[in-house]
């Protein structure tokens, strides 16, 4: 199963994405983590999700770029978070922005199960620059792309899931 | 406890006084967030506080977190802030509502 999880800021995409890792099989969890670590904040995201998911079993890869060179293993159960800061990582320090959907694709045919976390951050109605317009309009194509590729997208609105496309996971 | 959501000026505040007449409606609920803050209080302790004492009333917020992640620590702490507060919020309510272009979308 393919899953894409989107939703607004602290709205709890990754409990109830953790909640759905937890009711599929257990063997070979992997947590690909693809945020930056380089302020207190960023630190203290990262201890508040390890701590959230110490109970699950995964296996963590870093991954701040270039997802195809991962070393996931075959038939995982994979936890890919977040596609928003893989896509800025590629862009704007020094990567390449369109090897993502590739990837992606790639690591949907490796892993027995795939859940993937985006964010929603395109309806505040502020007119940005243009780097952070180009960016925006790659990672909607990466969310739409990975939308595509899913068997079921899922908005998670303030903890509650909303099936987007197919029907919503029981977990 | 009912939840009504939704992006700025959708008319969720006019929605929920529609569809519950009698209750006691909390509108803003994310600017309490904010107050709640400025006090140093922490979102969901604070949000945990307004469902025990108020379990009967309806809570109308503004969604916040839809955007490009603000510059400014401050904002971001906002934004997280009114997704943890509401979260516990919809989790204790029996029903919750997004309101889109005033049109309610009931999701729980």
């Amino acid at each position: 199963m393919i899953v894409l999880v989107t939703g607004g800021s602290g709205c709890g995409k990754s409990t109830w994405a953790e909640r759905l890792i937890a009711a599929l099989p257990e063997e070979r969890r992997v947590y690909v983590a693809t945020m930056r670590v380089c302020d207190g904040e960023s630190v203290q995201r990262v201890a508040r999700h390890r701590a959230q998911r110490a109970h699950l079993g995964f296996a963590t890869i870093e991954c701040e770029q270039n997802l195809a060179a991962a070393e996931i293993p075959q038939g995982s159960v994979v936890l890919l978070e977040d596609l928003v800061n893989l896509a800025a990582n590629e862009m704007f320090s020094g990567g390449d922005v369109s090897r993502i959907v590739p990837a992606l694709n790639h690591l949907a045919r490796r892993c027995s199960h795939l859940v993937m976390v985006t964010n929603d951050v395109f309806s505040d109605g502020v007119c940005y620059d243009e780097s952070t317009r180009a960016y925006l309009r790659a990672l909607a194509e990466i969310n739409r792309s990975a939308a595509a590729l899913a068997d079921c997208v899922v908005e998670v609105v303030y903890s509650i899931p909303v099936a987007l496309k197919g029907a919503l996971p029981c977990v | 406890m009912k939840l009504y959501i939704g992006g700025a000026y959708q008319g969720q505040l006019e929605l929920a006084r529609a569809e519950n007449p009698d209750a006691l409606i909390l509108e803003d609920f994310h600017e309490a967030v904010r107050d709640a803050m400025r006090r140093g209080e922490e979102a969901r302790a604070f949000a945990q506080g307004v469902v025990a004492a108020y379990p009967e009333a309806v809570i109308v917020a503004n969604e916040v977190g839809a955007g490009v992640v603000p510059v400014e620590a401050q904002e971001r702490a906002f934004r997280e802030a009114v997704g943890r507060a509401l979260c516990v919020v919809a989790q204790a309510a029996q029903q919750v509502t997004r309101v889109v272009c005033g049109i309610g979308v009931r999701i729980k």
